[in-house]
């Protein structure tokens, strides 16, 4: 089973406790980042930046993590489109009451493509 | 069995017309480039349509052609029926390796297509092509459905022990791929295949990443990968080529190489728990997919 590109063993089964998936960005750095900046879209008159920058959530700190990895020179990244579902999927059960962040969900379940840079 | 203990057998089915050659060779290639694995491809369709990106051609002489050429499948040789990847997938280039074959089958409307299958493999066991050196996956692409039972032979005779089952959020997707899951079902004691995984080849309809997520908890499997739409794809396919030797930076190359990393380290292999037609509409319904049918309607024509 692989969430946010994470290996859980196959007797873990096909439903992963949230928990376990925090576990695994639990110990990435944020203390550098102030803001996650997202680029939506793929047509140039259509693309939109959408900026979050609540650091006491799940999705922030996924956010962190998928950025840092394999990423040294802090490229402006594409997003996979699993790993962000799955990231949505799993703040609107663990910070749900937090609207910055549904509403940023809200953006991440569409169809359009997604890059991210941090600041 | 032949093939070394290793070896793992994987296949592809799905609906037809839902991308299982295209979403196959560029996740095969994606394993052989950017995880050096060495893959024989067997193609199970009467299109012969499994290799043609990975071979550069429009479509390579089937086992069944040259049987019929040649008088007999005795006649074949094997430098005839299997051809060695073109580019970053011939053996003498860095990397892994991929070698091809297609089964092939009758003209259409002729015989049994299933049949073909059956010969092909057989032919490749006796001669020796599961042996080859350093081979780590053997990958068949099988046509459609699984009510032919000469499409389910690679599950059937325990060739094919993994299953990624290629779907989309499309009603007559998701029932394929729940009509093979009982196929897996029904050959699971027997013959040892397991479900490994849906790979949901988006058609970007609303909700589709919850719907196929769904449908794989509810048949005990994961859905492993969701591979967005992207003309990248297209433009590749006319060139003959795979996304990853085409564009290998593109993001649609990113996807096939996540898609080929998940299914390299992948230990999820269940028995799955298909479900009932109803349930199946139930699951639509409930996904708004459907819109909830009033019984006194059914059959009715829509008004003006």
């Amino acid at each position: 089973m692989f969430i946010l590109g994470f290996h859980f063993p196959a007797s873990m089964g096909n439903q992963v406790p949230d928990e376990l998936v925090a576990e695994k960005i639990a110990d990435v750095d944020i203390s550098d980042v102030k803001e996650i900046k997202l680029l939506m879209g793929t047509k140039e008159r259509d693309k939109e930046w959408l900026s979050y920058t609540n650091k006491d959530t799940f999705l922030f700190r996924a956010m962190v993590h998928y950025f840092k990895e394999e990423n040294p020179d802090k490229a402006q990244k594409y997003m996979i489109y699993m790993n962000r579902y799955q990231m949505s999927a799993i703040s609107k059960r663990v910070d749900a009451a937090d609207d910055e962040t549904m509403k940023l969900c809200h953006h991440l379940d569409n169809m359009e493509q997604f890059r991210i840079e941090v600041a | 069995m032949a093939g070394a203990a290793s070896l793992r057998q994987i296949a592809f089915y799905g609906k037809g017309g839902i991308g299982k050659s295209t979403t196959s060779q560029n996740t095969l290639a994606a394993m052989s480039h950017y995880f050096d694995k060495n893959i024989m491809i067997v193609g199970c369709d009467p299109k012969a349509d499994s290799t043609r990106l990975i071979l550069h051609e429009k479509a390579q002489d089937t086992i069944l052609s040259l049987a019929a050429e040649l008088g007999t499948i005795e006649d074949v040789e094997m430098e005839q029926a299997r051809l060695w990847g073109k580019g970053l997938f011939d053996k003498e280039t860095p990397g892994g390796w991929i070698n091809c074959t297609e089964s092939g089958g009758p003209e259409p409307g002729v015989g049994c297509a299933g049949r073909g299958v059956i010969t092909a493999i057989n032919f490749l066991e006796e001669e020796g092509a599961y042996d080859e050196e350093g081979l780590d996956f053997v990958s068949y692409d099988v046509l459609g459905d699984v009510v032919c039972g000469g499409f389910a032979m690679p599950i059937r005779e325990g060739k094919a022990q993994e299953i990624y089952i290629v779907m989309s959020g499309e009603m007559m997707a998701m029932y394929a791929a729940n009509n093979i899951s009982k196929g897996i079902l029904k050959y699971a004691n027997t013959g040892g295949v397991r479900l490994a995984g849906l790979v949901c080849n988006a058609r970007m309809t609303d909700k589709e990443y919850d719907l196929a997520l769904e449908l794989a908890q509810r048949l005990g499997t994961q859905l492993i990968h969701f591979v967005p739409r992207n003309n990248i794809v297209q433009h590749a396919e006319l060139r003959r080529m795979t996304v990853v030797e085409y564009s290998p930076f593109s993001d649609q190359a990113r996807e096939y190489k996540e898609l080929a990393r998940k299914i390299v380290y992948n230990d999820m292999k269940i028995i799955p728990t298909p479900i009932t037609m109803d349930e199946l509409e139930e699951l639509l319904l409930a996904f708004g997919l459907e819109d909830e049918v009033d019984e006194s309607q059914v059959g009715k024509a829509a008004e003006a």
